[in-house]
């Protein structure tokens, strides 16, 4: 079964400084796929290009066989981004996101009560909804954003650290949500993060990312092994060089 | 109406609606602080003259005891003052008044003087403790009194010296009247009345237009600088709809806001100037410019509306390119604080002078600068010119098509992301990880 996400050879400069220098990977369908990195290394500047916010200097990539920059807007319809540091409208209800997300994909009533259904559910946050998301804390619309990246049902999310600052209660709540949904649903997932106990627990296959490249990929018990280390993050640190 | 621009439309309408700053700020605080004002002026004006307008009290140190002292004191009663005679020094007597209170001194010889025909003297003390309206209102009365008192001596003496000859005539031997060729037909107008009517009106729209620009600017700018503060746009960039539809629903959600804050202004405006002269100009005849065949026709009023919907997407076009080249609301912000000078200068220059009057450097850099057309519509109003302002109306098209491009094309660019355009200098984005 062909992967369903090829990158090739992608560069990305800026004025002059290359941030990504030539990685090529390939994410097969329902695979979770995890990029580590310090910071830097190129993880956020890879997902922008995926996700169609920005475009690479050379190379090509591929979701679902469509190139990301001339099929920009069919690939908008299959993949769904969590930015980092994502923030949702001050002066909407958590409610009246998650349906203003849903209309986007979908045209039909029915299609998008569902999908909101589904989102408020991924939420958990129940009555809350109802409040101003300027109301919430940062756990609370991290979940939101979460649910709204994942009730749409893409053939590809993609989360930039997903619980990066968030307590151990809401962490715990997106990481299970993130497993559950990948293995219920097949939804293929592409993340990035610091928290190498979230990647030993979430991902099918890692890439480590060190000065735009890809330095070593594998599935992680295959990286602690070539690295003879006892955890992942010993193998991150021995294949870096920073020890 | 592709459905995704709707629901970008209409989120952008709610969202900025439900924006405290903006529904206070550009709608709340206008429709209601400026009546508030315009109430308490009229309030305070009323209560002024109602204070000032009771029985005038005033006081006279006479050190001339002579005829004239006795017919000015005669003349001030019969004119329904209450008048009190003093003796000692007038300012020592000045200081204790009331607020406002008036004495008057007659010099010793007064009456000498003016018989030998020497012109006499008098001098008012005016005590003033708050310098309040109703003090100036009351030395104001005085001083009119003692004119008629005046006009009164002159008025006998005329007729002392020329018997039954009219004083008024004899005193003002020509009487001038003004006929205002309007349209080629002579108009029983006085210039000077329908300057006034005019440039009331000439001043009026020019301030408003001004404000819509300038609101509008605001809000567009900050419109898309808010989706990057908020950290938003990243995730609006990779949904299923067009970046131009991204752009288009900011420039309608800005006309909106911008439509409904001038409507709340004007409106707002309105009632204040009307209570503020109605409280302080008791009689400012206007005249009826229809009747004189010099009303703005429909045509005028389309062409002036056309010329202001252009300018104010001029405005927006630009405001949304400086927008997304900002990298927050404070950037942006501080970027239209600098494009609001091009907005006040036409307005400002063309309140006071004719653009024909100016020198041709300045005309040169009013003609480029877009928002001069409505302002030259408004004048153009009267005048039934319009040449200038439809050859405007073309350039004002032709000036928000290439800002918009612009515009989409950093929106469709990684300079959405990566721009950073600020004052004073220039910083490069530290690239993304």
């Amino acid at each position: 079964m062909a992967p369903l996400t090829v990158v090739r050879d992608l560069v990305k400069e800026y004025s002059g400084r290359r941030a990504l220098d030539g990685i090529t990977f390939s994410i097969d369908e329902g695979e979770v796929f995890g990029l580590i990195g310090p910071n830097g290394a190129g993880k956020t500047t890879t997902l922008r290009i995926l996700s169609t916010i920005i475009r690479p200097t050379s190379g090509s990539a591929e979701i679902c066989g469509k190139e990301i920059v001339r099929d920009a807007e069919s690939v908008r319809r299959i993949i769904s981004y969590l930015p980092e540091e994502a923030g949702a409208y001050p002066n909407l209800s958590g409610s009246e996101y998650l349906r203003f997300m849903a209309s986007f994909y979908y045209s039909s009533k029915g299609e998008i009560a569902r999908t909101f259904e589904e989102g408020v559910r991924i939420s958990g946050l129940g009555d809350r909804l109802r409040d101003k998301t300027s109301a919430y804390s940062k756990g609370m619309r991290r979940r939101l954003l979460l649910a709204r990246a994942l009730m749409v049902r893409p053939k590809l999310a993609i989360l930039d650290e997903p619980t990066s600052g968030l307590d151990v209660t809401h962490a715990f709540h997106l990481r299970k949500t993130i497993r559950t949904y990948s293995k219920e649903y097949g939804t293929t997932v592409l993340l990035s993060s610091h928290n190498m106990l979230e990647v030993e627990y979430l991902c099918d296959r890692v890439a480590f990312l060190n000065r735009g490249r890809i330095v070593e990929i594998g599935t992680p018990a295959e990286l602690r092994s070539r690295a003879g280390a006892s955890n992942l993050e010993e193998a991150f640190v021995k294949v870096i060089g920073i020890a | 109406m592709p459905n995704g621009l709707k629901l970008l439309i209409i989120k952008e309408v709610k969202d900025l609606l439900r924006d405290p700053k903006i529904l206070i700020g550009m709608i709340l605080f206008p429709a209601l602080i400026l009546p508030i004002m315009g109430g308490a002026i009229s309030l305070s004006t009323q209560s002024s003259y109602q204070s000032a307008s009771g029985s005038l009290s005033i006081l006279i140190v006479d050190h001339d005891g002579g005829e004239m002292a006795a017919a000015l004191e005669d003349f001030l009663r019969r004119s329904g003052a209450n008048v009190t005679v003093m003796d000692g020094d007038p300012a020592e007597v000045a200081a204790g008044l009331g607020g406002g209170d008036v004495l008057v001194h007659i010099p010793a010889n007064l009456t000498e003087s003016m018989g030998a025909g020497i012109r006499g003297n008098l001098t008012f003390y005016i005590n003033f403790r708050d310098y309040s309206f109703p003090e100036f209102i009351k030395s104001g009365r005085v001083n009119d009194l003692i004119l008629s008192f005046e006009r009164m001596l002159v008025n006998q003496t005329v007729s002392g010296a020329m018997p039954g000859s009219d004083p008024s005539v004899v005193l003002n031997p020509l009487d001038t009247g003004y006929v205002s060729m309007i349209n080629g037909k002579p108009q029983q107008v006085d210039p000077s009345l329908l300057q006034n009517t005019i440039m009331m009106q000439s001043y009026m729209t020019p301030f408003v237009i001004m404000i819509v620009l300038i609101l509008a600017m605001q809000v567009a700018a900050t419109s898309i600088a808010v989706e990057k503060e908020a950290k938003t746009l990243e995730t609006l960039l990779t949904i299923p709809v067009s970046r131009l539809s991204i752009l288009f629903s900011k420039l309608v959600g800005s006309v909106t806001i911008a439509l409904l804050a001038t409507v709340a202004t004007v409106f707002a405006f309105t009632y204040y100037m009307g209570a503020v002269t109605s409280s302080i100009v008791s009689s400012a005849p206007g005249i009826d410019l229809a009747s004189l065949g010099i009303a703005p026709s429909f045509q005028g009023y389309l062409i002036l509306g056309l010329s202001i919907f252009a300018a104010l997407i001029s405005a927006l076009a630009l405001a949304l390119t400086l927008g997304t080249l900002s990298k927050d609301v404070r950037g942006a912000q501080s970027l239209i604080g600098v494009i609001i000078v091009p907005v006040f200068i036409p307005a400002i220059i063309l309140m006071m002078t004719e653009i024909s009057a100016l020198p041709p450097a300045i005309q040169t850099a009013l003609y480029l600068i877009p928002f001069t057309y409505p302002v030259l519509a408004t004048k153009a109003l009267f005048s039934g010119s319009f040449g200038v302002v439809l050859i405007g109306l073309v350039y004002m098209a032709a000036f928000t098509l290439l800002t918009l491009y612009v515009a989409a094309k950093v929106f469709s660019t990684d300079k959405i992301m990566t721009a950073r355009l600020v004052l004073k200098r220039r910083q490069r984005s530290p690239p993304p990880e």
